[in-house]
């Protein structure tokens, strides 16, 4: 190549790329006219917009509420929204739980706890195109105050809780504004899991919901659930208070383990460590040893298990009994399944609708019971699990399994999905359990079971300080450690019986449920902290 | 590898002195095994050895004239043959993972039948009972409920006169004990 054709080349070259740089240039400008048209657009259309709009004042995002005002202002629940108050304007404070926008109209549905209701903006004479368009545009979850005039509705609105009325919307307000990108949707956190397989539509997995617990306990299979747990407790206490019991509170920091040392908590108690409670039992007893003859207490209780199971919380709700008895434990038993006989009777009068909203997104059979309760000798057990084809000693504990088959052949047998199991081998229970008087092999103590899960272990305690030592030693446990509880017993003490529940093994028992994360507010497990 | 293979040889023979029995032979047959496999093996005054669990109770329900459970018709001969081909090289050394498979398979083919051919009890029946008993054995109630149909033709098999000999009774349940929603 000579030099001039270089040169040449070059020239070419510096041709071309000015050619390119103008276009680059006249692009630019194109479209730095295009965004200035439409900026200039947007100002007019604004204008447009301010000008037209008669409904300004009837809408908009209220400033955070923080007590400027006592407003004299009813508000009218969700679930209150019924035909007897068609044509009546009020206001209503709820969250959106849909928005769907058509033209001229939009659709919201409100929602409050376990209710929601079908509310219409439309363009008329109280709502401007500008209002309507704000509904459209409000984030889902946000709170909203609405003032608007029930209306009845021929047809049922199907999928609402308030089928008969929808609220014709004349004023709305934000009072608390939501992200508009939420963790998780609450119509795919109620989806019964088979639908969302069926239909290809998502449902969300446990772990999302315990990580954003706050959204997931606001759906209504979460609010029913709770309000049915607090149903629980409160029938609980409401019929042991009845029964002459009295509520004690016992002590959650111990200085001795109580069930056994492996599976619990220590903390440091300042220059030393103490233990979180295992359970509340050596307090019961000294209750009882004390003469306050009938006790129950509902509180935590700590287990250091590291077990990932369907059924079991590092922390859970207790609610234990202990009562002293004139002759026979049995006297204990009996008032056990009565409460708990009294707390499934209470729940199926009163809380029918919990039930009905828990089972539109898990459908389980409606929980069974006998009165009075069945009660199965741990021989007849081992039995029935024999003639099933199960292989298993006299003496051996029922495994989870086991215990799940024996539930069943319970069921098709009794029709019955509560029961208890009485006279348990001795070897396979705690060391202060009472022998069977009649035969050393075995013991008066009892678990019981509901939908062929334990819920309550239980027994007539060794109240005799001698045999209690005995007993301890047999289980090579340091009478050091225990020294002071045996002592409870030295200088009289009632024959006594008792036993506990889980609060919420219980409830998700009862509603057929399969995870017991599903009823525990906030749960601990091995592997969980938070919320 | 060893140890199993071993069981199988007991077993085998076990079956085939147990089939003897059922048949009313009067002599029983001495019988050899070959091969890795430890097949068993019947050597034949008459004629030539003869080779395999299938080949040698065929033998044996010939021998005590009782040809009916080999099939009536040419279909229900092909059947049985078709079952007995099964047993030995499906369900003899099936790995765990084949198990479900088998079961799910048997159970949807017995829906409709009574015994393995259709209305007529066969030998096809009897190995069959015999190859599966082990499997049936370990089955947890909830699962004897999923194969149902197995469990039924089982149940009935073991029960048939002169049949169960060497093996222990399986228990099947008289009613459903897991609600049918449970699956």
């Amino acid at each position: 190549m000579t030099k001039e054709n270089v040169q040449g080349a070059g020239e070419e070259e510096q041709q071309a790329q000015s050619k390119k740089a103008l276009k680059k240039q006249q692009k630019e400008a194109e479209k730095a006219a295009k965004k200035a048209e439409k900026q200039a657009k947007l100002a007019t259309e604004q204008q447009e917009a301010d000008e037209d709009d008669f409904a300004k004042d009837r809408y908009g995002i209220c400033p955070m509420v923080q007590s400027q005002q006592k407003l004299d202002r009813a508000l009218v629940r969700v679930q209150d929204l019924t035909p007897e108050k068609a044509e009546q304007q009020i206001w209503v404070r709820a969250r959106i739980h849909t928005s769907r926008a058509k033209g001229k109209q939009c659709f919201l549905v409100l929602r409050h706890q376990q209710s929601t209701v079908q509310a219409l903006i439309a363009v008329g004479d109280r709502a401007s195109k500008q209002m309507v368009k704000f509904a459209a545009n409000l984030t889902k979850e946000s709170i909203i105050d609405v003032e608007a005039v029930v209306k009845k509705v021929e047809q049922k609105i199907e999928s609402c809780s308030q089928q008969d009325v929808e609220l014709h919307v004349e004023r709305i307000f934000v009072i608390s504004q939501s992200e508009a990108r939420l963790p998780l949707q609450l119509e795919d956190a109620v989806r019964p899991e088979g639908e969302g397989d069926e239909e290809g539509r998502a449902t969300v997995n446990q772990d999302t919901r315990l990580d954003n617990r706050v959204i997931d306990l606001r759906t209504t299979t979460s609010q029913a659930i709770f309000r049915l747990q607090s149903g629980v407790c409160q029938l609980f206490r409401d019929t042991l208070i009845n029964k002459g019991f009295v509520e004690i509170q016992t002590p959650k920091i111990i200085s001795a383990a109580s069930e056994g040392g492996a599976n619990v908590f220590t903390v440091s108690y300042f220059k030393t460590s103490a233990y979180l409670a295992q359970s509340p039992q050596l307090y019961k007893q000294m209750c009882i040893c004390a003469d306050f003859d009938k006790v129950f207490c509902v509180g935590p209780v700590f287990r250091a298990e590291d077990s990932n199971t369907h059924r079991h919380l590092t922390e859970f709700v207790g609610l234990d009994i202990e009562m002293a008895f004139n002759y026979h434990y049995h006297e204990v038993i009996d008032s056990i399944t009565d409460t708990m006989v009294q707390i499934f009777k209470g729940l199926r009068d009163r809380f029918q609708t919990e039930i009905q909203t828990v089972n539109k997104q898990y459908p389980s059979e409606p929980f069974k019971f006998l009165e009075p309760t069945l009660r199965l000798e741990y021989k007849e057990g081992v039995a029935m699990l024999r003639a099933a084809g199960v292989e298993m000693g006299d003496e051996e504990d029922l495994s989870t399994p086991n215990e799940k088959l024996l539930g069943r052949l319970v069921k098709e047998k009794y029709d019955t999905d509560f029961y208890v199991l009485d006279k348990y081998p001795l070897a396979v229970r705690p060391f202060y359990t009472m022998p069977d008087p009649n035969n050393p092999k075995y013991s008066n103590s009892y678990d019981m079971f509901m939908r062929g899960e334990e819920i309550l272990s239980g027994a007539q305690r060794v109240h005799d300080a001698q045999l209690l030592t005995e007993r301890a030693m047999h289980h090579g446990i340091d009478l050091e450690k225990i020294k002071a509880y045996i002592d409870s017993f030295r200088y009289g003490a009632p024959p006594h019986a008792g036993g506990g529940i889980g609060l919420e093994r219980v409830t998700m028992l009862y509603l057929g449920l399969h995870n017991v994360r599903q009823t525990s507010m906030f749960p601990r497990d091995p592997k969980r902290l938070t919320p | 590898m060893c140890r199993i293979g071993f069981r199988c040889i007991k077993m085998a023979l076990r079956e085939l002195s147990s089939l003897e029995r059922f048949l009313g032979l009067k002599k029983p047959n001495k019988y050899s095994t070959q091969g890795g496999k430890k097949v068993p093996v019947l050597q034949n005054n008459n004629g030539p050895a003869l080779i395999g669990l299938v080949t040698i109770a065929s033998h044996l329900v010939h021998e005590a004239k009782r040809p009916e459970l080999l099939g009536n018709s040419a279909e229900q001969r092909a059947i049985v043959q078709q079952w007995l081909e099964h047993r030995v090289t499906r369900l003899d050394n099936c790995s765990k993972e084949e198990v479900k498979v088998i079961l799910k398979e048997l159970n949807q083919y017995l829906e409709d039948k009574v015994y393995l051919a259709g209305n007529v009890f066969t030998l096809a029946d009897i190995l069959m009972y015999y190859g599966i008993h082990h499997i049936v054995v370990e089955l947890a109630v909830q699962e004897k409920e999923l194969y149902l149909n197995v469990t039924r033709w089982f149940d009935h098999i073991q029960h048939y006169p002169g049949i169960r000999n060497h093996l222990p009774p399986v228990v099947v349940l008289r009613n459903r004990v897991y609600p049918s929603s449970h699956h």
